[in-house]
């Protein structure tokens, strides 16, 4: 997928599962846990709308590198 | 992927079950006296995204499965988060749980919202090295505090319950 698709997935799905969430706090380092307040719910959410919209299956052992809203784009943009 | 759990699914389930066995953290308080609930409906803290808490309860959690239990946890703080409890719900949680473990907090004590008469806090589930018949491994540890209403139990019956509550989480596989 490329990055452009994959950036406008992702900010989709986190608008889904956090909609007080901003545009403007998007930016590629936001922490998605710390920064953005998801809390282990809602990241899972966050990994099944992926999931849906993307067809990109994150396994658990790869959520370290999805730990920020530029990490999950580049994680969406290599495996999409 | 809907089979994904999330590690509270496993410490609510093995507190509703450990609930279930000591009825003096279990019910309400009420003008007449303690009223033990013979069915377990699970309260669950649950932080809004805007700012507040509600706690509503999972309905008869000690007899759910872990899966079902976390669909149950899955679409309450959906519901919850979405504005859309039900009343019953927000009323009659019979023992309630509050999870701090994902922001960090090692232990939490928590405050009972009457008429109930206990509250569990769970920490952060974390790897801790752990020293166990003479050998050391590295194991998840989570601290786990009851508070409770001393006109209903007292320490050995809430040492009873975290004494089942630690037993249950030995064996995850089982519950």
């Amino acid at each position: 997928m490329n990055g452009q698709d994959a950036r406008a997935a992702v900010h989709r799905a986190i608008n889904q599962v956090a909609p007080d969430v901003g545009p403007e706090d998007l930016e590629a380092g936001a922490r998605l846990r710390q920064d953005l307040e998801l809390d282990s719910l809602d990241f899972l959410r966050l990994v099944e709308t992926i999931d849906t919209s993307t067809g990109v299956n994150i396994p658990e052992r790869d959520y370290p590198q999805v730990s920020t809203v530029g990490g999950l784009i580049d994680y969406v943009t290599a495996h999409g | 992927m809907s089979s994904r759990l999330v590690a509270s699914a496993l410490l609510l389930k093995a507190t509703a079950l450990a609930a279930k066995t000591v009825p003096e953290v279990n019910g309400f308080y009420l003008d007449d006296g303690f009223r033990p609930s013979s069915s377990v409906h699970l309260g669950v803290a649950v932080a809004l995204r805007k700012g507040g808490i509600v706690a509503p309860a999972i309905h008869n959690a000690d007899t759910l499965s872990v899966d079902e239990l976390m669909e149950g946890l899955r679409d309450l703080v959906g519901r919850a988060r979405a504005g859309r409890l039900q009343r019953a719900e927000m009323a009659d949680p019979t023992i309630t749980v509050t999870n701090l473990g994902d922001l960090g907090v090692d232990s939490v004590f928590g405050v009972i919202y009457p008429p109930q008469v206990a509250m569990v806090g769970l920490g952060r589930v974390m790897e801790q090295p752990w020293a166990h018949n003479g050998m050391l491994g590295i194991r998840p540890v989570v601290t786990a505090t009851l508070s409770a209403d001393h006109r209903v139990s007292d320490g050995l019956r809430g040492a009873r319950f975290l004494a089942r509550l630690d037993e249950l989480l030995q064996k995850p596989e089982e519950l």
